[in-house]
């Protein structure tokens, strides 16, 4: 049925960070998990492949002696990201 | 509490839950709230105590021993302070916030170049005034007493209103935060008073703009924040 959606994408967890970074410039690990209520261990691994598939960009730096990661929506994961919501209304119409 | 899987049940996703899910994290950033009001109330309070301080002085003619308006310099410390250590904590940065810090980062640029007009302008005017070969002169009407005219700057006040207004008008509309736009539509009213009143009452403006413009939108900034905080 949805073999057109972009497969990086059309996963709960994936669909869900993307959702929220497209509406953020940047976002930490913690507060994705949050909002997510995903595991570290699952999330860093979604993380990873978004990384991978080029649509977010990853920071990892130290902040008061704490690591901290910060992720961000590429210019080519808003234009997936787009195109996804796309072809998803138009499955939503037929 | 609902929770994203990633792996298992991946293909198992309808559009409908697609879009579920898309809908549901922009509408969780939307309900983020990050401002706890703690600037907004630090310079309310301190320009709304400075003007109502100095038209006190004025009115009931006392000296409190110190330039009144000089504590807005020593607040802009802690204002610092604050906005640094609440950049520090934020776990998310939206556009919206990026909008409005650069909105009030030009506030601050603003407000000091005026200070800066205020106390250069005159005293260079008065210079190529007479550079030009000219004396300005001013009469006293009563005594018939002429004395050199010293330029000043009309109802500098008045300028200072506008200003205020600017960036609590532009992160009004930009937040969509109703008591900031109030607030600002009164400090342009109260701008417009400004235009007609002496000195005196235009520091009570001020005073007031500071309480309507920031004291009062910051308070009820805190009372939302602390009411969103997860108990």
């Amino acid at each position: 049925m949805f073999n057109d959606l972009n497969p990086i994408l059309h996963s709960q967890l994936r669909l869900a960070v993307m959702s929220l970074l497209i509406s953020v410039k940047e976002a930490e690990f913690t507060f994705i998990r949050e909002k997510t209520n995903a595991t570290a261990g699952n999330l860093s691994v979604q993380i990873q492949k978004l990384k991978d598939a080029g649509y977010i960009d990853v920071l990892k730096q130290f902040k008061d002696n704490y690591p901290q990661t910060i992720c961000k929506i590429t210019k080519q994961g808003i234009d997936a990201f787009s195109e996804y919501v796309t072809s998803l209304q138009s499955y939503l119409g037929k | 509490m609902h929770k994203y899987k990633a792996m298992s049940e991946e293909n198992k996703l309808s559009g409908q839950e697609s879009l579920q899910i898309i809908t549901e994290m922009i509408q969780k950033v939307k309900g983020t709230f990050n401002e706890n009001g703690s600037s907004a109330i630090l310079w309310g309070a301190v320009v709304g105590f400075c003007g109502l301080l100095s038209f006190a002085e004025i009115q009931w003619k006392f000296d409190v021993g110190f330039p009144v308006w000089g504590l807005i310099m020593v607040a802009a410390i802690p204002q610092m302070y604050i906005v640094f250590r609440e950049r520090k904590k934020k776990l998310v940065k939206t556009y919206q916030q990026e909008a409005t810090d650069n909105i009030w980062l030009v506030y601050g640029i603003t407000i000091m170049a005026f200070v800066l007009y205020q106390s250069i302008v005159p005293g260079v005017s008065d210079k190529l005034t007479e550079g030009e070969g000219y004396q300005l002169l001013q009469k006293n009407i009563a005594t018939g007493a002429v004395e050199n005219y010293h330029y000043i700057i009309p109802s500098g006040s008045s300028v200072y209103l506008i200003i205020y207004a600017f960036p609590t008008i532009a992160t009004g509309l930009v937040c969509k935060f109703k008591p900031m736009i109030y607030g600002a539509i009164i400090c342009y009213a109260l701008f417009l008073v400004s235009l007609y009143t002496p000195f005196k009452y235009d520091l009570l403006l001020m005073g007031l703009a500071g309480i309507f413009n920031w004291l009062i939108p910051g308070f009820i900034l805190r009372n939302r924040y602390l009411k969103a905080l997860p108990a």
